[in-house]
């Protein structure tokens, strides 16, 4: 392991591999404490793709993710200060507070609604009969998608905006996997059901 | 109902590994009909699945990200600081308090030192007093501080009577140099008793050691409260009974047969008289400076034969002198005819007190005062002899 290490830095002096240090989430959390610049680093490299695709997911829309993705880390990072930060799996805290997060952009949208114009308006450039089709169909799922209950909304963006298994997903949402399954048919079938109203619509 | 669940998870599992729909329906015909919506809606959800962010986006996100580390690892260094000035700043307060206190101390335990009973420093005095004998743990060291403690009283009683300073309650200890009904004398201070005054249940002999509580009076006595008599043997301050040494003076002059220097012309035995007074003693006793009337006890020694025993009353005969063995050392066994050597002091009742006596030779002729042959072991028997000589012709004539 140790030659293999030595190895790996002598190919990254020599400028044939950039080195790649094995990443270790106790230690990492032990540097966040301290607020080390390479343990936040690494923790920020491992995860944010994956909570700004999950809030992507469920909020639709890029630059509210970025923000909200972003101010996950820092709530990780003051957490951390406080104590408060996470002591077993980095993932599920920040896919969690991502969670939160999200639920209370969702609840300010819902008090004062805006029109996404990104997705709803048509693009000029979008001349092609097909990519409109396909844009609408997008428009009507995120529509429908938006009137799913945020638990229903969880499930399918970690099952399927995350690729996550079942066991991860009922990790993750704290749930048993046959309350997972259930969960993810019962939003699955409220998807095409207000999928079916919004296109009537 | 489980069971479609669990379909429908082996479903999407295959069309996540590439399948479709149709083909996964295939495996279950009788749930087609209901599975096949919720399949094509969980393609619709998949569809939805957000693309990896930007790169550019995730460097400025994470600068971001680390740049706030940094201004929180710096605020937690300034606010560590800022404690530690803190605390320091408290613990420098507290030394300066401390020594403050301290030097304030010190400095009051100074200006207490030189005050006397009814001054208001004077409790810090005593009070420092017993701090001092609280941490002496030396039982030597410790019996020198009472003893420096015990000579204090005594002088804080000297100068308050030099004072003229009445009504302020004193406590002392000393020996008795002389005694009658309602007066003691003790290291040279009169001490008044009164019927109130609480007296030990022993009786006070002179020579004993007592603590007398009382109030000192305009007139130079103290009104004794309560007088304790002390364990023999506790060393106590030094008598300076000016009253005994003039009353030594005048028994001098009375009494020329315990003066060594006329002892010429007496009609008793003369004995050697040896006074063992210091050179200090001797200059105030005869200096020009001296006031009238005002000198010390002095320690007297002589030799002499024991002529008789009194052992009820503690009273022996030494060539004829009474002395008073009460509070005597007694070193030898005493046999009439023996001669001794005492050593002691007249009190103010003209009475010898012995201190130490010492048997020298013991006698071959009980109560023959005359027999030469006793002087035989005495380096001083031809002198004796002569003595008794001239004794014996003073005596005819």
């Amino acid at each position: 392991m140790q030659t293999s290490g030595i190895f790996s830095k002598w190919m990254y002096l020599q400028g044939i591999v950039p080195i790649m240090p094995a990443y270790d989430e106790q230690g990492a959390l032990d540097g966040l404490r301290r607020l080390d610049s390479h343990a936040t680093g690494a923790i920020y490299d491992r995860y944010f793709s994956e909570v700004y695709r999950y809030v992507r997911y469920r909020v639709g829309d890029d630059t509210v993710a970025e923000d909200i993705a972003s101010d996950v880390f820092v709530r990780l990072l003051e957490a951390s200060q406080k104590r408060q930060g996470p002591t077993n799996s980095l993932k599920g805290w920040l896919i969690a507070t991502a969670s939160n997060a999200v639920n209370d952009y969702l609840r300010r949208q819902y008090r004062r609604p805006t029109e996404a114009l990104t997705e709803s308006m048509p693009d000029d450039a979008a001349s092609v009969h097909m990519e409109v089709d396909q844009r609408e169909q997008n428009r009507i799922v995120r529509e429908a998608y938006k009137h799913l209950t945020p638990e229903q909304q969880q499930v399918l963006a970690l099952r399927f905006g995350q690729g996550y298994s079942l066991e991860e997903t009922a990790v993750l949402m704290k749930k048993n996997m046959n309350a997972i399954k259930a969960l993810q048919f019962r939003a699955l079938a409220a998807l095409q059901r207000k999928i079916g109203e919004v296109s009537h619509e | 109902m489980n069971n479609i669940y669990e379909i429908l998870e082996k479903c999407l599992i295959e069309i996540e590994q590439g399948a479709d729909v149709d083909t996964v329906l295939f495996t279950y015909p009788e749930f087609a009909d209901e599975l096949r919506p919720i399949l094509e809606t969980s393609i619709k959800a998949m569809d939805m699945a957000a693309p990896e962010p930007s790169i550019v986006m995730v460097q400025i996100n994470r600068t971001e990200l680390l740049k706030r580390a940094a201004q929180m690892r710096e605020a937690k260094v300034k606010s560590a600081s800022r404690f530690w000035s803190v605390s320091l700043r408290r613990m420098a307060v507290t030394f300066i308090m401390l020594v403050a206190l301290f030097v304030s101390g010190t400095g009051l335990v100074r200006a207490s030192s030189n005050t006397i009973p009814g001054d208001n420093l004077y409790p810090v005095k005593r009070t420092w007093e017993d701090v001092l004998l609280l941490f002496t743990f030396n039982p030597q060291q410790r019996e020198q501080l009472e003893f420096e403690h015990e000579n204090e009283r005594l002088e804080e009683l000297n100068e308050l009577i030099a004072e003229g300073r009445s009504a302020i309650k004193v406590d002392f200890a000393g020996y008795v140099t002389s005694q009658s009904e309602t007066e003691l004398r003790v290291s040279g201070i009169p001490v008044i008793l009164s019927p109130q005054t609480v007296l030990p249940d022993q009786p006070v002999t002179v020579g004993a050691p007592v603590r007398i509580v009382g109030l000192t009076q305009g007139d130079g006595t103290v009104l004794a409260e309560r007088v304790e008599l002390l364990p023999v043997g506790a060393k106590l301050p030094e008598v300076n009974d000016d009253e005994s040494e003039f009353e030594e003076e005048n028994h001098d002059e009375q009494d020329p047969q315990i003066d060594g220097n006329s002892n010429s012309g007496s009609d008793d035995e003369s004995p050697e008289i040896d006074e063992t007074e210091s050179p200090e003693d001797e200059s105030e006793t005869s200096g020009t400076n001296a006031p009238k009337g005002e000198f010390e006890i002095k320690d007297i020694s002589f030799e002499g034969r024991l002529e008789s025993i009194d052992s009820r009353n503690m009273v022996w005969t030494v060539s004829g002198q009474k002395l008073n063995v009460s509070s005597a050392e007694i070193n030898g066994n005493p046999v009439i005819g023996a001669v001794v050597k005492v050593e002691g002091y007249y009190n103010s009742d003209d009475i010898f007190v012995v201190k130490k006596i010492e048997i020298i030779s013991g006698s071959n002729a009980s109560g023959n005062l005359d027999d030469d042959s006793n002087d035989n072991s005495n380096d001083n028997s031809n002198d004796d002899h002569e003595e008794d000589d001239d004794n014996n012709n003073n005596n005819h004539n």
